[in-house]
């Protein structure tokens, strides 16, 4: 019944499966450890690499990783809230960005934004229902040569037209991890 | 002054169906990682010396003589040093070094792998910035390569000497260009530009000495050990001699990276270009929009870094990322769109900057909304007076470039602005609240989506 007093002290969170996997950890140790003198030099990579697992930083991982990199989860967050680049709220499958720097604007970057919120009824900012779909609008994306520009999760698509977004978004895979870029050619070997 | 064949490009050709990833291979088939073979038998003091003599500038936006920065590293070395490198290109109207990183990215770590010698650096950090994704994987596969074959590592190329080579990615914050900013992030935390001093060369990333330098800088580098500095000052001009990417975008027939000498005219890049799409030229940002913007009768100014500066009105040539525009740009919308990103950018250290630059957003939006007053025009140029490290109220050049940006457009198309702000405007003033979120900036810091 609420309004008996609850006793505080043997509350026990309940703490579901460790957001920062033990092959996560193994991965941050391995690949970023040697490369750096002190552990919070890994924190960037370790958001990235959250991210790029959950499609979003959970609250929980960012305690996680601060007890992982031995720091105050106060200075994950702070670094977190920082950058751009980090959810802290759960996105859609797919992140379309559109640029909206001088470059794209005198080359009608708006009309892709207008045509992708319609198409999805969505503002900027927002999330499809079925939360397959966000779009939002960046700064420069560093193509304007190929100006107006759009980033899907991490494809870029050049030379648009509301047309040819269209057609791109019609063709995207239902998991997103099977979207990959199709212009990486590595040379044979390593 | 002669420009006869491509250098920095010289392995990109210019039509885009031509290109090819250059892998090791290929790189090493043009005669690539020559010029590091021969700087390992070089002492540091003379490859220093080489890039000093070619009068090579910084191509990341300050325009700061190469080899003189490197100079500043202690010579006798008692603690790590650390390269980080430059590659958080976010500047609008700057793309050229994706373009080299995407295309040709042994020559960059030809050049790091150099300039690691020349300053006694053990680690180098290449920080790109997060949208890169292409980018970032093409350069990891490229430093994979150079590991395999001894560029990097333990033992580069049998002399024993250590060189390591990491890629760091940053996370969509346009400050983490500005040098120092760059170091907090390396270091995991917010991108926080510093005070100076002390200067990066004496205690930068991680409180060591650190060299930093734009991705174009270091790729000049080979080039200048292979042919001599008396070579790299044949092209360009006296005080900013050697070869320039030239990213043109905007209204240009044929936009993209091209390769010419520093000192071309404005006229000349336009036409390299293919010349203006869609109308008479009205204007052109010259380098990134910190830079401010050249107005028509400019089109002879030259573009190196000191003539842009003088002659040009403007902040310098920056980048040489120019954004040229037709004559139906609305020059108000113009401005509103680079007041905007400085709004959304500035890192919030520092209150002129923070701001400021929302003020003067909210401002120009209200002139765009045709709410325009006269005395609106002295705000702006009142506001854009007290910020930059000029007035010496902040940290960094952030603010420079919203200032420079503020006062060349206004003063160069005063006519434009003035007649978006009447004397007597008799429209009420009360906004329409916009919904949704596409007029609201988010600055940094307040990541709360
Ligand atoms: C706000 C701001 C943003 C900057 N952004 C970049 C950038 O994206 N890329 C870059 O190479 N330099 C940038 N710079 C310039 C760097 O601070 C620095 O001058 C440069 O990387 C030095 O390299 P260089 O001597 O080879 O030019 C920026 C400077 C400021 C003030
Ligand atoms: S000038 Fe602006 S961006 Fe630079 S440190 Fe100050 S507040 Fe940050």
């Amino acid at each position: 019944m609420p309004w008996i007093a609850e006793d505080r002290r043997n509350t026990r969170v309940a703490q579901s499966q460790p957001l920062l996997t033990d092959e996560l950890k193994k991965q941050i140790a391995d690949t970023y450890f040697p490369r750096y003198p002190n552990k919070r030099a890994c924190l960037l990579p370790a958001l990235h690499m959250v991210q790029h697992e959950y499609n979003w930083i959970p609250p929980a991982a960012m305690q996680e990783i601060a007890e992982f990199l031995e720091i105050a989860p106060a200075e994950v967050i702070d670094t977190a809230t920082f950058y751009e680049e980090y959810w802290l709220k759960p996105k859609g499958k797919y992140l379309i960005q559109v640029c909206r720097s001088l470059s794209c604007e005198i080359c009608d970057s708006r009309k892709l934004t207008d045509h992708v919120c319609k198409k999805y009824n969505i503002e900027v900012g927002e999330t499809t229902p079925d939360q397959r779909f966000t779009v939002v609008e960046l700064e420069c994306l560093g193509a304007c040569g190929n100006a107006p520009v759009a980033l899907i999760n991490d494809v870029m698509h050049e030379d648009l037209t509301p047309e040819a977004l269209d057609a791109e978004l019609n063709k995207l895979p239902d998991d997103p991890h099977d979207y990959k870029d199709p212009g990486i050619k590595f040379a044979s070997g390593h | 002054m002669a420009f006869p064949e491509p250098v920095l490009t010289k392995r990109i050709p210019l039509n885009p169906a031509d290109r090819k990833k250059v892998w090791y291979n290929d790189y090493v088939a043009t005669g690539g990682y020559k010029q590091l073979r021969a700087a390992l038998d070089m002492s540091g003091q003379d490859i220093i010396k080489t890039v000093t003599d070619s009068g090579l500038r910084g191509r990341g936006g300050a325009g700061f003589s190469a080899g003189q920065k490197w100079s500043f590293i202690p010579k006798e070395k008692k603690t790590t040093h650390y390269l980080a490198v430059n590659a958080d290109e976010s500047e609008p109207g700057t793309f050229k070094d994706r373009h080299l990183m995407e295309w040709d990215p042994h020559q960059m770590l030809e050049g790091i792998a150099i300039a690691c010698l020349a300053t006694q650096c053990d680690i180098a950090y290449v920080f790109i910035r997060g949208e890169f994704h292409h980018g970032t994987k093409v350069v990891e596969q490229a430093i994979k390569e150079a590991y395999h074959h001894g560029i990097f590592g333990n033992n580069v190329m049998g002399t024993g000497k250590k060189i390591d080579c990491y890629v760091h990615r940053g996370a969509g914050a346009y400050i983490c260009g500005e040098e120092t900013g760059m170091l907090e992030a390396i270091e995991g935390k917010r991108g926080w530009p510093r005070n100076k001093p002390p200067f990066p060369a004496i205690a930068g990333v991680f409180g060591r000495p650190t060299v930093i330098n734009n991705v174009e800088t270091l790729c000049c580098v080979p080039h200048i050990m292979e042919r001599g500095p008396a070579w790299f000052k044949t092209m360009g001009t006296p005080s900013s001699p050697g070869p320039k990417l030239y990213g043109m975008s905007g209204h240009l027939n044929r936009p993209g990276v091209y390769e010419h000498e520093l000192g071309i005219t404005l006229q000349q890049s336009i036409d390299m270009a293919g010349g203006m799409k869609g109308g008479a030229f009205k204007g052109a940002i010259c380098g990134g929009i910190s830079m401010g913007v050249l107005a028509q009768h400019q089109l002879d100014v030259k573009l190196d870094f000191d003539d842009v500066r003088f002659r040009g009105g403007c902040l310098g040539l920056g980048t040489a990322g120019m954004i040229v525009m037709n004559e139906h740009t609305n020059m108000v919308r113009a401005l509103r769109n680079c007041v905007r990103f400085y709004a959304h950018e500035s890192c919030g250290q520092c209150t002129p900057c923070r701001e400021g630059s929302a003020w003067m957003k909210k401002i120009l939006d209200r002139i765009v909304d045709g709410y325009g007053k006269a005395r609106d025009l002295e705000m702006l140029l009142e506001l854009e007076k007290t910020m930059g490290s000029m007035p010496g109220t902040t940290i960094c050049g952030l603010a420079d470039g919203t200032a420079w940006a503020t006062r060349t457009f206004i003063n160069k198309y005063y006519d434009e602005f003035a007649a978006a702000c009447p004397e007597e405007t008799t429209k009420r003033v009360s906004l329409p609240i916009s919904r949704g979120n596409r007029e609201v900036a988010t600055p940094m810091g307040s990541n709360t989506r």
